[in-house]
């Protein structure tokens, strides 16, 4: 069971489009503790999921620091950053993105091709993902044998399979229904106040936001606005 | 699991999509291996023809323009002494083919006393020699007509001719040729033609061609010139070819087949290949997303790129192998009887075809996986666009 603080210091991003400058991000500074549950909100453009890849490694900043642990990732290359995600960062995204020909179990057992590591441990690590999220008995169906929200619950195995510091998750609930979502962020909010992960989550529904510690607003690459959620806060020091 | 099965797993996506690339590589790769094999034969018979040290001597205008047999000692009069020819055979054309079929067999009749001397590469025993020069009705066949036709040495076989006045003559096989460069031929003697001929009221002794052995390569270069100046400025001009030459020339009047060949069967590959290899890569371009999941899960591009250029190599030199195979071991284990192809006797396996062939699939195979955007530069690119996002 591990966890990170997550540190972004003055972080500009800049995109290229036809030699038009468009930045989207302008010297944002925010900070997430180790165990902290964080919504990310804000209208689309303002820098949401490009702060998500910042911290995830996908992409580098134009300037300012982005730290997770003791990892400067603006300092390091493309190779190691996706070395270290492999062992630090678990993403869950809106579509699920699962490969479709593999069962549930293989999709999660995927990450696990990247550590040297003998069959029966992966075997059993995939067994315990699957069973955290509630679908441990679904272990050999295909994603098109799967409802939308079993598919997100096998993707958010797969995300903490390799036991991450921080998951990231980009609008995880964009496309389930409310009851789903509602389990969704259950299983978000366990893996929070149970296991302790760092969750860094982009959404557009208040609700959903609802569910974290600190709701943060974007506006226009910069952080507008906090909200400290006392009901979440409370449960989390409770557990 | 391994990443070997993910890739193994990846064809199971569209079986008709994978199947119908499979089958678009090994069909036109079957064409490619049988016709450059066909190249190959061709070029080979040429080379084997060069060596036997002929020269065709012919009508300046074309083939079918007949020579007087007296020709024949005109030619050895440019060497009495025998000391760069070692005889000269005068053939005239039969087109003779079997009663009731429609093949016409390379049917020539051959001056009796010199055929064995000049076609050595017959390897006319003493006794088959005998038996030709006893015979008149006697004759030489390849292996093809008389696999064909169940026609074995001592038979009594009857050939009708397309040429007027269609005789229709009947002979008796002396010798059924082994050597592979003679299998389409049908030789028999030209003092039985001349003699049936003039039965039906033709007195017709002239040749199509007189073939000249030669000792040397340097006689044959020698007597080439010495013939063709021998008759020049008479009604019968005459064209002398090496038979290497004859050959090519004698095909080449349906066009350059072997050129032809070579040309639409590369045209034919590189077209299918492209076709093939764009289907590979729209299949990876619909999955450009699952890709960059492998990158944000952690896959070095390295991986993920093994990953791509492995399923595209897979399919690739898997469809060739489907249709390499069977087209290498059919022409292999039982090559094909070329009946109408002059000098080739049978279609036999050209494994630098069949290899050429492979090498193509590697190519495509490699393009197609490298035509993927796999630096992850390309993928940060769509990071950006949002790829893994939204839908």
């Amino acid at each position: 069971m591990s966890s990170a603080e997550i540190e972004v210091s003055q972080v500009r991003k800049v995109y290229y489009k036809d030699r038009l400058e468009i930045p989207v991000l302008d010297g944002l500074n925010l900070k997430i503790a180790a165990g902290e549950f964080v919504a990310l909100m804000g209208p689309s453009g303002s820098g949401k999921s490009t702060l998500l890849h910042l911290v995830g490694g996908l992409d580098t900043p134009t300037g300012g620091s982005v730290r997770v642990g003791d990892a400067y990732l603006e300092s390091m290359t493309e190779r190691e950053r996706t070395a270290w995600r492999s062992r630090h960062i678990g993403f869950i995204f809106q579509m699920y993105h699962l490969v479709p020909v593999l069962t549930a179990a293989q999709n999660v057992e995927l990450p696990l091709l990247l550590f040297k590591m003998a069959a029966n441990e992966r075997k059993e690590r995939v067994k315990t993902a699957l069973t955290i999220v509630g679908l441990g008995d679904r272990m050999d169906h295909r994603p098109n044998q799967l409802s939308g929200g079993q598919e997100q619950r096998v993707a958010i195995a797969r995300a903490i399979v390799t036991d991450p510091d921080a998951i990231l998750a980009d609008e995880p609930t964009g496309d389930l229904d409310a009851k789903t979502s509602d389990e969704i962020l259950d299983l978000l909010n366990l893996l929070n106040s149970e296991f302790g992960k760092s969750i860094l989550m982009v959404t557009h529904d208040p609700k959903a936001a609802s569910r974290s510690n600190r709701i943060v607003h974007l506006e226009k690459g910069l952080l507008e606005r906090e909200e400290i959620n006392p009901v979440t806060v409370r449960e989390s020091a409770v557990a | 699991m391994t990443l070997t099965l993910v890739m193994l797993k990846n064809f199971r996506r569209n079986p008709l999509r994978v199947a119908l690339t499979a089958v678009a590589f090994a069909l036109p790769m079957a064409i490619f291996v049988a016709a450059i094999s066909m190249v190959v034969a061709l070029n080979e018979a040429s080379a084997n023809t060069e060596k036997e040290l002929r020269i065709g001597v012919h009508h300046k205008t074309s083939l079918v323009n007949p020579l007087p047999e007296g020709m024949r000692r005109k030619i050895e009069g440019l060497d009495p002494d025998r000391t760069r020819l070692t005889g000269v055979c005068g053939m005239r054309w039969f087109g003779g083919r079997v009663p009731n079929t429609q093949n016409t067999l390379t049917s020539l009749a051959a001056d009796a006393d010199t055929f064995p001397t000049v076609y050595s590469d017959t390897y006319m025993q003493p006794a088959e020699i005998a038996a030709w020069n006893k015979d008149r009705q006697a004759c030489v066949v390849g292996m093809n007509p008389a696999e064909e036709y169940g026609w074995k040495t001592g038979d009594r076989v009857t050939l009708e001719s397309t040429v007027p006045p269609y005789l229709q003559l009947e002979f008796h096989i002396v010798k059924v040729l082994d050597n592979p460069e003679r299998a389409n031929f049908f030789w028999f003697r030209r003092d039985y033609l001349v003699e049936s001929l003039k039965e039906k009221g033709e007195d017709d002794p002239r040749c199509n061609i007189f073939w000249v052995k030669c000792n040397s390569a340097q006689s044959l270069r020698s007597l080439q010139k010495d013939i063709d100046a021998l008759f020049a400025n008479t009604p019968d001009e005459t064209k002398s070819e090496d038979e290497n030459t004859f050959g090519a020339n004698f095909i080449q009047m349906a066009g350059n087949i072997p050129g032809l060949m070579q040309a639409m069967s590369v045209v034919v590959v590189v077209i299918v290949a492209m076709v093939a290899g764009n289907t590979m890569m729209m299949s990876f371009r619909e999955r450009t997303r699952e890709l960059a999941v492998f990158k944000a899960i952690g896959f070095q591009s390295r991986k993920v790129f093994q990953l791509v250029v492995g399923e595209s190599l897979l399919l690739a030199l898997g469809g060739s192998l489907l249709g390499i195979v069977p087209i290498s071991l059919v022409l292999w284990l039982h090559p094909i009887p070329m009946r109408q192809m002059g000098p080739v006797g049978s279609l036999e396996i050209s494994w630098m075809a069949a290899g050429i062939s492979l090498v193509i699939a590697l190519v495509v195979g490699l393009a197609a996986g490298f035509g993927r955007p796999t630096k992850p530069c390309v993928y940060e690119q769509q990071m950006r666009c949002g790829a893994l996002s939204k839908d």
